[in-house]
C-alpha cells in the first residue's frame, strides 16, 4: 500500500502556483523557494495593439479573454509546461470579486483542462510561511491593504480590514508632489512614476513627518534630477522622495490610516488572541519592500496604541514583527508553494469532473459553504 | 500572403466564433471545420535555447529550471551576453620574474580568460566581481537562494504534519469498525483520552515516532526590532544608475538585486516549440520538426492551404442607401478543383449540432471507464454568436463559380483571363476576381466602420482516409477521396460609412 502510493506521488505533476497579483504576477513551481517568473499581469493585445492589463475588463467575456491569453503567456514562455492534467494553486485575497473567480476556474477548468484547483486565500499562506499558530499578515498590494488575523489556520473574518492604501496611493500622491516640484502638470506615465518610487522614494520617520505636518522645515533629503526621454530632466526633492507615501499614514477622524486598520483588526479579534497576534505581525506585499516602511508602521503602532480611542480597549503595548523566508513581493506565492508541495494539491484540491458536475466554487460569503453542519436549513434540505 | 503590417481587411469567423485573419486559422481535417488559437490546445513539443539552438530534453530542462547552461543574458538590459577572451599573465610567472629566474617557458605563456561582455550596454561581468573564467562556456559560479534552507525546514514540517494527519485519518477509520470491549475504558471514566493523558504527564504524544521533522521544527521568531532607515539616506546623494530598476530585480525572482553591483548574468530561459491539437477530435493539427533550427513543420493544416482565401481588391465608398461595387479575388489553395457558391450568411445551413460518432476506440474507451462519470462537455465557452453588426449586404450573384486547382507553374503566366462577364472580372490560374455589389441601409449613420458578410459554400475533397468502421475497411482497396460541401463566413472591412 505504502509502496503504491508512494509510485502515485512520483507521476504526479509538479503542481503550479499562480499569484495573479493587480500589478505583478507571480508563477511558479510548488516545493520551490522563489517563483520562476514575476511579470507584469499584462499581455501584448494584438487587436489592440498594446498592452493590456489582465484586470482592466468590462465584461466577462472580456475578462475570460484576457485571462486565456495571461496564461497562455505564463504556461508557454515562461514556465514552459503543458496546463493539461496539471494542478493549480490559486493565490487569491479574500475579497476577490466572485465574478473574478468564477472566470479563473471556468478558464482553467474549460480552457487548459487543469487536473484541480486549490484556492487558497494569501492571509493563511503568509502565515504558512513563519509556522506560528497565530499571525497578523499585514499585506500591502498594489491597490489595497489587507490586514487579516490568522489564529490557528483560520482567519479571523470579522475582524479583515482592507483600505486603498497601496501603492496606488503613493504612485497618486506622487504624481501630485512631483508636479509641485516642477511647477508644471508633468502626466507622466505609470511605468516613470513607479520607477521614480521605486528608486528614490522612502518612508521618513514619524518624527520627521510630524514636522513636515507642523508647516516646520527639517532639512530635507538630497533631491534628485530625474532623466526622462524627450524632454528636461524632473527634479524630485527631498520632501517628495520622503512624503510620497504619507497617504498610508494620514489619519484623519475616520481612523483608516494603514496602522489604524492593524490596530482595528487586532481589537476585533477575540481577546485570547490579541497579544499573540500583536506579537507576531507579518508586513508584506510589494509595496512593503519600500525602504523605512516596516520601520515607521512600527513606530506608529507603538505611538497609536497609546492614544484614544485604542489606549483604553487595547491592552497591548509590545509588537513584534517576523521576516519570511520569501522577499516581500512572493511572500504569498512562497506560502502557496509550501502548501501545495506538502499536501494541500492532493488533498484539498477541486478535481476538475467535480467541476464539471456542479459549476461552483466554495466561497466564505456564501451561505451554502459558511452554514455550520448542524444547522437546521440543512435538514430542510433533506 | 495576407497582410502582413497593415490591418486584417477581412476576418473569417471561426468555428468558435472569434474573428481571425486567414493567416492565423488552422482547419482540422477530420472535424472539417476552421479552428483558431484560441479553441485549440496548446502542447510544449520540445526545449531549446533560442541563442545557441540547442535542443534540450525536456526532463534536463525540468532538472536545470528551464534555463540555458551556456547562454546568458544580460541583467542589465536583457540583451543577450557574449563571451570574450583576454589574456592574463599568471600570477607565478611575475613571481618568477621577480626572483630573477627563468625557470619554466612554459609558464611565461599568457592564459586565455574568459569574461561575459554585453554589446549593447557594456555592461560585462567584471563590474560585479565575478573573476575571469579558465574556459570559455560554463563554469561561471552559481548563486544559491538565500531563502532555500528554511523553505526546505518548513516543507519538512508541512510534509509531516500531511502525513500525520492522513494516518490519522486512516486509524480514524480504522476505530470507526473496531469493535469495543465491554469493559469501561479510562476514557469513559473520566472523558480523558489517552492523548490528553500523556500530554497532562508531560511525555511526547505516543505517535511522535515518525514527526521527528515535527519536533525539531523551529517557528519563526519575530523581534521587536525592524529594518530601520540607514542613517545616511537624508544626507547621501543618490545616484540613479546604481539603483536597479523593477525589471532588473524581477528579472532574478530569487534574489531580487536592489543595487546594481549585485546583477549577476541570467541564464537564458528556454523556449518551446509548441504542437497544437484539436479539441474536439485530438488530432494534430501542427506539429513542428524536432531540430530548433528549421522552421518546418510535420504537420501543418492551416487553413490558408484548405479555405478559399477571400481578398479585397478594390470598394467604391460606401453611402447610406446606395449600392457600391465591390471587387474581390478568390482563390483556390487546394489541388483539386474547387465549386464556391457565395451567399447571404443567414443562407447558411445550421451547423447540425454536435456530435457524430467518435471512432469505435472512443465509445469502447469511454465505456470501459465506467466509474468515470462522461464529463460535460468541456470546449470552453464560445463567445458564440458573435452577431457582427454588419452595415452592408453583398449581393451574391446566384451562380456556382468553379475554382481550378492551384497549379505553381500556372504563376508565371502573366495575362489574366478576362471574361465578358459581368460578375466575373478575370480568371487566372486558381484565381478568379468578382464584381459585387454592396448595398448599404440608408439607416446607417455616417462615420461608422463599413463592413459585409459574405459567406462562402465551397467544395473540399478530403484526402483523409476513413478511420476503420465497425466491420472492417476492405483491405488493399484505396479509400476513395470524399468530396465535402462546407461553409465559411467572412467579414469584409469596407473603411467607413461616407456622409
Amino acid at each position: 500500500m505504502a509502496l503504491y502510493e508512494g509510485i502515485a506521488l512520483i507521476q504526479e505533476k509538479q503542481a503550479v502556483v499562480l499569484d495573479l497579483g493587480t500589478d505583478y504576477t507571480k508563477f511558479g513551481f510548488t516545493g520551490e523557494a522563489a517563483p520562476r517568473c514575476i511579470i507584469r499581469s499584462e499581455f501584448w493585445c494584438t487587436t489592440e495593439r498594446r498592452f493590456k492589463r489582465v484586470y482592466d475588463y468590462k465584461t466577462e467575456e472580456e475578462l475570460y479573454e484576457n485571462l486565456v491569453h495571461m496564461l497562455h503567456r505564463l504556461y508557454f514562455r515562461h514556465v514552459l509546461v503543458n496546463p493539461k492534467e496539471r494542478k493549480v494553486v490559486v493565490v487569491e485575497s479574500l475579497l476577490t470579486p466572485t465574478l473574478f473567480r468564477e472566470t479563473l476556474a471556468k478558464v482553467l477548468f474549460t480552457h487548459y483542462e487543469v487536473s484541480g484547483v486549490v484556492w487558497a486565500d494569501s492571509p493563511r499562506l503568509c502565515a504558512l510561511t513563519l509556522g506560528t499558530p497565530v499571525a497578523l499578515i499585514v499585506s500591502i498590494g498594489a491597490r489595497d491593504a489587507e490586514v487579516a488575523a490568522v489564529v490557528h489556520a483560520s482567519v479571523v473574518l470579522r475582524a479583515l480590514q482592507s483600505q486603498p492604501l497601496a501603492a496606488r496611493a503613493i504612485h497618486d500622491e506622487l504624481a501630485r508632489l512631483l508636479d509641485e516640484d516642477n511647477g508644471q502638470e508633468l502626466h507622466l506615465s505609470d511605468h516613470i512614476i513607479e520607477d521614480i518610487k521605486v528608486k528614490t522614494c522612502f518612508v521618513g520617520s514619524r518624527e520627521r513627518a510630524q514636522q513636515w505636518a507642523d508647516g516646520e522645515q527639517p532639512s530635507p533629503a538630497r533631491s534628485v534630477q530625474y532623466p526622462v526621454a524627450g524632454r528636461t530632466a524632473i527634479t524630485v526633492s527631498g520632501r517628495t522622495r520622503e512624503l510620497a507615501a504619507k497617504p498610508l499614514f494620514a489619519r484623519d477622524n475616520e481612523l483608516a490610516s494603514l496602522p489604524d486598520i492593524v490596530l482595528q483588526c487586532i481589537m476585533q479579534c477575540p481577546i485570547d488572541a490579541r497579544r499573540a497576534l500583536a506579537e507576531n505581525i507579518l508586513v508584506t506585499g510589494g509595496t512593503a519592500a519600500m525602504p523605512g516602511l516596516k520601520a515607521r508602521l512600527a513606530h506608529e503602532l507603538r505611538y497609536l496604541v497609546t492614544q484614544p480611542p485604542y489606549s483604553s480597549r487595547l491592552m497591548v503595548r509590545t509588537f513584534k514583527f517576523h521576516r519570511a523566508p520569501a522577499h516581500d513581493n512572493a511572500c504569498a506565492w512562497a506560502g502557496g508553494a509550501l502548501g501545495g508541495a506538502a499536501d494541500a494539491a492532493g488533498t484539498r484540491a477541486t478535481p476538475r469532473d467535480v467541476y464539471a458536475r456542479r459549476r461552483r466554487l466554495r466561497d466564505w460569503v456564501c451561505l451554502l459553504d459558511n452554514t455550520p453542519p448542524d444547522h437546521p436549513h440543512h435538514a430542510h434540505q433533506l | 500572403m495576407a497582410y502582413l503590417t497593415q490591418p486584417d481587411y477581412v476576418k473569417y469567423i471561426c468555428s468558435c466564433g472569434q474573428l481571425k485573419p486567414i493567416t492565423s486559422l488552422y482547419f482540422c481535417r477530420h472535424c472539417l471545420k476552421i479552428r483558431c488559437g484560441f479553441c485549440i490546445c496548446h502542447e510544449v513539443d520540445s526545449h531549446y535555447c533560442a541563442n545557441c539552438l540547442e535542443n534540450m530534453p525536456s526532463s534536463e530542462a525540468r532538472l536545470k529550471k528551464n534555463r540555458c547552461s551556456s547562454c546568458f543574458d544580460c541583467p542589465s538590459c536583457f540583451h543577450t551576453l557574449s563571451t570574450r577572451a583576454t589574456l592574463a599573465q599568471p600570477r607565478q610567472a611575475a613571481q618568477d620574474a621577480a626572483a630573477g629566474g627563468d625557470t619554466k617557458v612554459e609558464n611565461k605563456q599568457p592564459k586565455k580568460m574568459y569574461y561575459l561582455s554585453c554589446f549593447n550596454c557594456r555592461w560585462t561581468s567584471r563590474d560585479v566581481g565575478i573573476p575571469d573564467q579558465p574556459v570559455a562556456s560554463g563554469g561561471w559560479p552559481e548563486r544559491t537562494n538565500p531563502f532555500t534552507t528554511r523553505m526546505n525546514q518548513l516543507l519538512d514540517y508541512y510534509k509531516a504534519i500531511a502525513q500525520q494527519e492522513k494516518q490519522e485519518k486512516l486509524e480514524r477509520e480504522r476505530k470507526k469498525f473496531a469493535i469495543r470491549g465491554k469493559y469501561i475504558t479510562l476514557t469513559d471514566k473520566t472523558g480523558l483520552t489517552g492523548a490528553m493523558a500523556r500530554n497532562i504527564a508531560g511525555l511526547p504524544s505516543s505517535d511522535g515516532g515518525s514527526s521527528s521533522a515535527i519536533a525539531n521544527f523551529v517557528a519563526s521568531q519575530a523581534s521587536e526590532d525592524v529594518d530601520e532607515l540607514p542613517e545616511d539616506i537624508y544626507t547621501k546623494e543618490v545616484n540613479l544608475k546604481q539603483i536597479t530598476s523593477m525589471a532588473q530585480r524581477l528579472a532574478s525572482p530569487e534574489w531580487q538585486p536592489a543595487t546594481v553591483s549585485r546583477l549577476h548574468p541570467l541564464a537564458k530561459l528556454l523556449s518551446v516549440k509548441r504542437s497544437q491539437r484539436c479539441r474536439a477530435c485530438d488530432h494534430n493539427l501542427t506539429k513542428p520538426e524536432y531540430n530548433p533550427g528549421s522552421i518546418k513543420f510535420k504537420i501543418e493544416l492551416l487553413a490558408y492551404y484548405h479555405v478559399p482565401e477571400v481578398k479585397v481588391i478594390s470598394f467604391e465608398t460606401i453611402k447610406p442607401g446606395e449600392k457600391s461595387a465591390l471587387l474581390i479575388k478568390l482563390t483556390n489553395p487546394t489541388g483539386h478543383e474547387m465549386q464556391v457558391r457565395l451567399l447571404q450568411p443567414e443562407d447558411l445551413p445550421q451547423p447540425e449540432e454536435r456530435e457524430e460518432p467518435k471512432s469505435i476506440e472512443k465509445s469502447l474507451e469511454k465505456s470501459l471507464n465506467l466509474e468515470k462519470e462522461p464529463l460535460p462537455e468541456t470546449v470552453p465557452d464560445k463567445p458564440s454568436g458573435v452577431r457582427v453588426p454588419a452595415s452592408s449586404r453583398v449581393c451574391p450573384p446566384s451562380m456556382t463559380l468553379s475554382l481550378p486547382q492551384r497549379d505553381d507553374a500556372a504563376e508565371y503566366d502573366d495575362d489574366a483571363h478576362h471574361d465578358t462577364d459581368d460578375v466575373i472580372l478575370w480568371r487566372k490560374s486558381n484565381k478568379i476576381a468578382l464584381r459585387l455589389e454592396v448595398v448599404t441601409e440608408s439607416t446607417v449613420a455616417s462615420g461608422v466602420p463599413a463592413n459585409a458578410l459574405l459567406a462562402l459554400e465551397y467544395s473540399y475533397r478530403n484526402t483523409v482516409p476513413p478511420p476503420p468502421t465497425a466491420g472492417g475497411t476492405l483491405a488493399g482497396t484505396t479509400p476513395a477521396p470524399r468530396d465535402h460541401t462546407l461553409y465559411t463566413t467572412v467579414l469584409l472591412d469596407l473603411g467607413v460609412v461616407s456622409g
